[in-house]
């Protein structure tokens, strides 16, 4: 019996907390290394109602109208949790906690929106964008009340140092005036055709009211760029042409049925993939690195000119609101892999090309879209809008 | 005294002690000393054959046996000693009762003295009468005889020890053929494993304790074809001849009669059963369809525990348990009582889990449990009763409660929960001559939970409180017609009213079935068993009150005593689940705290379907102490109930107002069109290999195929090829008790849902491959004063450590101790 009791006591003695599963091959996903989380309060200074977006960005991927950067991921603040009670008018500022979770090491920036009219629906990209009445905010430097870069560390034990107490301000000093661009190419046409010559086409702003479109007010927000705010235009690639927002991306999509997916670009996160199309360029080596190709394009803002202007010529600091504008296309494409240095490429690549134009505000849109496909491809309960499936052609 | 007179009172004085020596499996070896005695009584070795019943006798009494030895005696011309035994079977009260008593009678009256029930007075002549026993027979029984003698002063010396089990009441199903094992499962009734229609495996309460393992799932790994998937030390997934999963839901678990099948999800907590091993008397294992009996969920198989009687075995059992990893338990059994026979008992345990799926303190996790190392934690109780009126009528209450704490891995995106609260159960059975009445109640309580959600996503904790009325009527009744029929019929009627957190507000639905069954034993060794059960579900007609129709035949033929070939066809289904039915959760994107998945339930899901084709054979050599089992199956499955892909909502749906999430889409339970066929053969033998040593070893092959095309089969690769199980239980004459057993299982591929690592918006089914693994079992027991205590040492998963699932914990070694005392 003493033998028992003492084993006994030797089994208990070895007593302990069970292992922590290390992962093994095929299961990081499950039980992977451990991730971090960025926590804070949304401040939200405005009399408009709705719930709150909240959508995390690589810092080195900015969103529009900075970058072409999508987001990462996004989170809800409940219209409930931020204003709960609250009088209508009622400006606040109003707080609510808001989480990104299971994020892992790195720099991120936060932007969001007031939803004004619960229109918003991230997983399309007819919808997945603010519309006019929506308060924007972002989370930016107290101080400085630039953007701010929110960085989830690592510690000395390799654990992620989780962002905490991170404020995200809103307020009506952001509010949109306009819904997003949606335009159609005036004429009908369903496709243009670059070949070797340059090409105008005009682009018309489309309210569509349809289904779960309704953006009544969409216009193009047209203004000099003027980063230096000197009160010249900026032409930043020397030209001779002014620079103006909107801008717009010309981009070759992939070849295939589904129009909505950009070339080098298959699982759509906006980071080109590590294989795909490389082409020729004109002045460099070929790194047969998959290339993003663009054409030259921009618009051509002319007739709008003197209304872009002040009484003493200088740059207006607040865009004009344009129902029509006027893409002129070049014969000449770019790898834009590098946005900050593109690369001619020797020949315009074949295929087809998509219009995307990028507002001051950040709002874009996107031609072709969803609401252009073929039955068999469109969303069940998206509209079709046919001017929505224009491409640009080269052959 | 005289020789003979020694002789007989030795031979049955021994025998009467023998119970307290050692035997692995008792039945097993009394049934080999039957036969072989039995053999030798046909071939005139009279007192040689007397002496092997005797023997069996001893290991396990049986009235049946003082039968056969009062007709060797009556036979062989002794008619003394036959009346002794002739006596002894008759206090047993035996059905035969007043043929048995005018044969004694007459043989009062051929006998010059009136025999006592104990020894004969008379001297019997039986050298004279009994010309075939030669010299050397006299000298060796002579030689037994003292040696018994020795046997009987050792034990004389010994504390009292229990009385004789012919003391206590015998029922009418004791007095079938001696030894023969019997299962009740198979047909609802007592009958011998050999005409059982179904394979049927039967692990007797003694080889669970002589295993030292403290869970069922554990123990079924013996049974050829079954397929245990551990997740964690309470959480394991049990199925019989493939389609195992999480949440596996196609085997029905009854315990004395009574499913402990959770009806709301569809699952079986095989690891806090509300009543403790030590209670259970024997399992019985239907491997293959069961609907036509059992009905609903009955699908791939029946596992049958059956408690011991209330006031049979140890008036009093204590057992204690302490292990690493903080595996810790006790129970107290009492059992007893004369007109009102009860057994009550009380448990606990407790232990680790195998590992933990996240460290503490991590950035991005927070365990939702207050001990994230724990992985199981059960106090229950339970008080059963009985109480006979006459022979034909009795009744029996019984009840118990479970407070639990146990893990569960769920389905689809969801993974380890927690399940906290109670079970209870109480329940009711009447006998009357042919008709029996049952009624039950199971209640479950738990507050449910993922172990572990991330820090800033929205919770998924929710509870559920389940309440099933049960209330089923059987008639059976033998007549002859054309040979001898049983006939049973019954109806029966369940109501479950279910409230929890993922399906909504209180709902309930109303069961009912009825099932008829005749087995036909057309000439003696062909019986043919016809079954048909029909269920009605409120939901099985696309959302409306349907029938479920459960046909079965079988055919058994016995053309030797020992050996059945065995032939059926059936079908079973599984109905749906409150959760496939009605289930209507938002399950968070990991990493998108904006987004959901909804996952619905279906109101118009047909039942799973299977129809089964098998054969089997069943053979017990006796003498040699060998049983072979060996089964081979074609089962051809349809509409399985499975989650859907994630399809979009349509995006006026798209903002989810419950969960403040934008659904990414939602996922549906539907019934897969696919058909599956599965084919297999299993292989199980038994052998008595010697006195206390019993050697097992079974194998299963299986392939899972399915009929149209795929591209991947979830089902066919999930399902281990082969799976082989081995093992040995040894009671050496020293007091030591020895036993292992092993389990090999191949390598499968497991297609879960899962969010793709690069984007978690989008849901992915990937392969994940499962490498092949062992589970190694042991135990070490030394048996102290008169067997009241027993100290042993039990190693559970020795083997190397692995994962039985890509989801499930990694699992690794137990080793603890026990010890167990009966007063």
């Amino acid at each position: 019996m003493m033998r028992l009791m003492l084993m006994m006591a030797l089994l208990c003695s070895a007593c302990e907390a069970p292992p922590v599963f290390a992962g093994e091959e095929g299961d990081e996903r499950q039980k992977g290394p451990a991730l971090g989380r960025i926590e804070g309060q949304v401040i939200v200074g405005t009399a408009t109602r709705g719930r709150i977006v909240l959508f995390l960005y690589d810092a080195a991927r900015p969103p529009p109208p900075v970058g072409t950067g999508r987001p990462l991921t996004f989170t809800v603040v409940s219209r409930e949790s931020v204003f709960g009670a609250a009088l209508d008018g009622d400006t606040g500022p109003f707080t609510a906690p808001f989480a990104f979770s299971l994020r892992g090491p790195g720099r991120y920036l936060i932007r969001g929106f007031v939803d004004s009219n619960d229109d918003f629906i991230p997983w399309y990209g007819v919808t997945a964008d603010t519309t006019q009445g929506d308060v924007g905010g972002a989370a930016i430097d107290p101080v400085t009340r630039a953007s701010r870069v929110v960085e989830i560390g690592v510690d000395e034990a390799g654990l992620p140092i989780p962002a905490l107490d991170v404020p995200v301000s809103f307020s009506d000093a952001a509010k949109l005036p306009v819904d997003r661009p949606i335009f159609s190419v005036v004429g009908g046409m369903e496709s243009v055709m670059l070949n070797g010559q340059p090409k105008v086409i005009e682009l018309q702003a489309t309210p569509i009211n349809e289904g779960v479109m309704n953006q009544p007010t969409p216009a193009f927000l047209v203004r000099f760029v003027d980063d230096n705010a000197d009160g010249v235009p900026d032409d930043a690639n020397g030209d001779g042409i002014p620079e103006v927002w909107p801008r717009v991306v010309v981009r070759k999509i992939q070849t295939g049925p589904n129009p909505l997916i950009d070339e080098n670009d298959v699982d759509k996160n906006g980071i080109v993939d590590a294989v795909g199309e490389s082409y020729e360029h004109s002045n460099a080596p070929d790194d047969d690195q998959p290339d993003v190709v663009v054409l030259a394009a921009g618009f051509d803002v002319t007739e709008y000119a003197p209304a872009l202007v002040d009484a003493m010529g200088r740059v207006k600091t607040t865009p004009t609101a344009v129902p029509r504008l006027k893409l002129v296309l070049q014969p000449r494409a770019f790898d834009a892999a590098n946005p900050t240095a593109p690369q001619p490429i020797r020949a315009v690549p074949i295929g087809h090309y998509a219009i995307t134009v990028i507002q001051q505000t950040g709002q874009t849109w996107r031609v072709p879209n969803e609401l252009g496909l073929e039955d068999a491809l469109r969303p069940v309960g998206l509209p079709l809008v046919s001017s929505q499936s224009f491409v640009i052609k080269v052959q | 005294m005289s020789s003979r007179n020694s002789r007989v009172r030795a031979l049955f004085v021994a025998a009467m002690l023998l119970p307290a020596l050692v035997w692995a499996d008792a039945r097993v070896e009394a049934r080999r000393h039957f036969k072989t005695g039995m053999a030798l009584i046909a071939d005139g070795k009279l007192d040689d054959g007397i002496s092997e019943l005797l023997e069996a006798y001893g290991i396990r009494p049986h009235p049946n046996v003082l039968f056969n030895i009062a007709r060797a005696y009556e036979a062989g011309g002794r008619p003394a000693e036959a009346l002794v035994f002739y006596n002894r079977y008759l206090d047993a009260n035996p059905p035969d009762a007043e043929k048995v008593r005018e044969i004694a009678l007459k043989l009062e009256a051929q006998a010059p003295k009136k025999v006592t029930p104990i020894a004969p007075a008379e001297e019997p002549r039986e050298v004279k009468r009994a010309p075939q026993v030669d010299e050397a027979t006299v000298k060796r029984l002579d030689a037994l005889a003292e040696r018994l003698e020795r046997a009987v002063e050792k034990a004389e010396a010994r504390v009292e020890t229990p009385a004789p089990a012919e003391n206590k009441p015998v029922a009418a199903d004791d007095f079938g053929v001696p030894y023969e094992e019997t299962v009740v499962a198979a047909s609802r009734r007592a009958q011998a494993t050999l005409d059982a229609p179904n394979a049927i495996t039967v692990i007797t309460g003694d080889e669970i304790r002589a295993s030292g393992l403290v869970s069922l799932a554990d123990i079924l790994r013996r049974v050829p074809g079954a397929e245990v998937m551990t997740m964690g030390l309470a959480s394991a997934n049990v199925s019989f001849r493939g389609f195992n999963q999480r949440i596996a839901n196609k085997v029905l678990l009854l315990i004395d009669g009574r499913p402990e099948y959770q009806d709301f999800l569809g699952v079986t907590l095989w690891g806090v059963l509300p009543v403790g091993l030590e209670e259970i008397e024997r399992v019985e294992v239907i491997r293959g369809p069961g609907s036509a009996l059992y009905g609903a969920n009955a699908m791939l198989g029946v596992v049958n525990v059956i408690t011991r009687a209330p006031g049979s075995g140890p008036n009093a059992e204590f057992n204690a348990m302490a292990g690493n990893a903080n595996l810790a338990g006790g129970s107290f059994v009492a059992s007893g009582g004369d007109k009102v026979r009860f057994r009550a008992s009380v448990g606990y345990q407790q232990g680790d889990k195998y590992t933990r799926d996240y460290a503490n303190d991590r950035p991005d996790l927070i365990s939702t449990s207050d001990d994230p190392n724990l992985g199981l934690r059960s106090a229950r109780g339970n008080l059963t009763a009985f109480y006979a009126f006459n022979k034909d009528y009795s009744i029996a209450l019984s009840a118990g409660v479970n407070r639990l704490y146990t893990e569960l891995y769920a389905l689809g995106l969801l993974r380890n929960y927690t399940l906290d609260g109670l079970g209870g159960y109480a329940k009711f059975d009447f006998t009357g001559g042919p008709v029996k009445f049952r009624f039950f109640w199971n209640h479950s309580n738990f507050d449910a939970k993922p172990q572990y959600e991330p820090i800033g996503q929205r919770s998924l904790a929710t509870s559920v409180d389940t309440n099933v009325f049960d209330g089923e009527a059987l008639f059976q009744k033998e007549f002859s017609l054309a040979g001898t029929h049983v006939v049973a019929i019954g109806l029966s009627a369940r109501l479950k009213r279910v409230s929890w957190g993922y399906i909504g507000p209180l709902t309930q639905e109303v069961h009912a079935a009825a099932f008829v069954q005749d087995e036909w034993r057309i000439i003696k060794p062909l019986t043919l068993s016809a079954s048909y059960r029909i269920d009605r579900h409120p939901l099985l007609d696309k959302g409306k009150p349907g029938y479920a129709q459960s046909p079965r035949v079988s055919l058994v033929v016995r053309p030797f005593e020992s050996h059945a070939f065995r032939a059926s066809f059936a079908t079973a289904f599984r109905q749906p689940t409150f959760l496939e039915s009605y289930m209507d959760i938002r399950t968070p994107v990991p990493g998108v705290t904006g987004a959901s998945v909804l996952t619905s339930g279906n109101r118009e899901l047909r039942p799973e379907r299977l129809i089964s084709f098998e054969v089997g054979y069943r053979g017990e050599l006796p003498q040699l102490g060998i049983t072979v089992d060996l089964a081979g199956y074609w089962n051809i499955v349809n509409d399985l109930i499975v989650l859907s892909a994630v399809n979009p909502v349509n995006p006026a749906d798209a903002f989810d107002e419950p969960s403040q999430s934008f659904l990414l889409g939602r996922s549906l339970f539907t019934n897969d069109a696919q058909e599956y066929t599965a084919r297999g053969a299993e292989l199980g033998v038994t052998w008595n290999a010697t006195k206390g040593l019993d050697v097992r070893a079974s194998a299963a092959f299986q392939s899972v195929v399915a009929n149209g095309r795929v591209s991947v089969c979830g089902p066919c690769t999930q399902a281990p090829a082969v799976k082989v199980n081995a093992g040995f239980i040894y009671r050496t004459p020293v007091n030591l008790d020895l036993s292992a057993d092993l389990s090999f299982v191949t390598s499968t591929i497991w297609v879960e849902r899962e969010p793709s690592p690069q984007d978690p918006t989008q849901i992915t089914n990937p392969q994940n491959p499962l490498a092949a693994y062992t589970v190694i079992n042991a135990r070490v027991g030394y048996r102290l004063f008169n067997d009241k205590v027993t100290v042993a040492v039990v190693g559970s998963q020795l083997g190397p450590s692995h994962q039985e699932h890509p989801f499930g914990n990694n699992v690794n070694r137990r080793v603890f101790a026990q010890l167990t005392v009966q007063p």
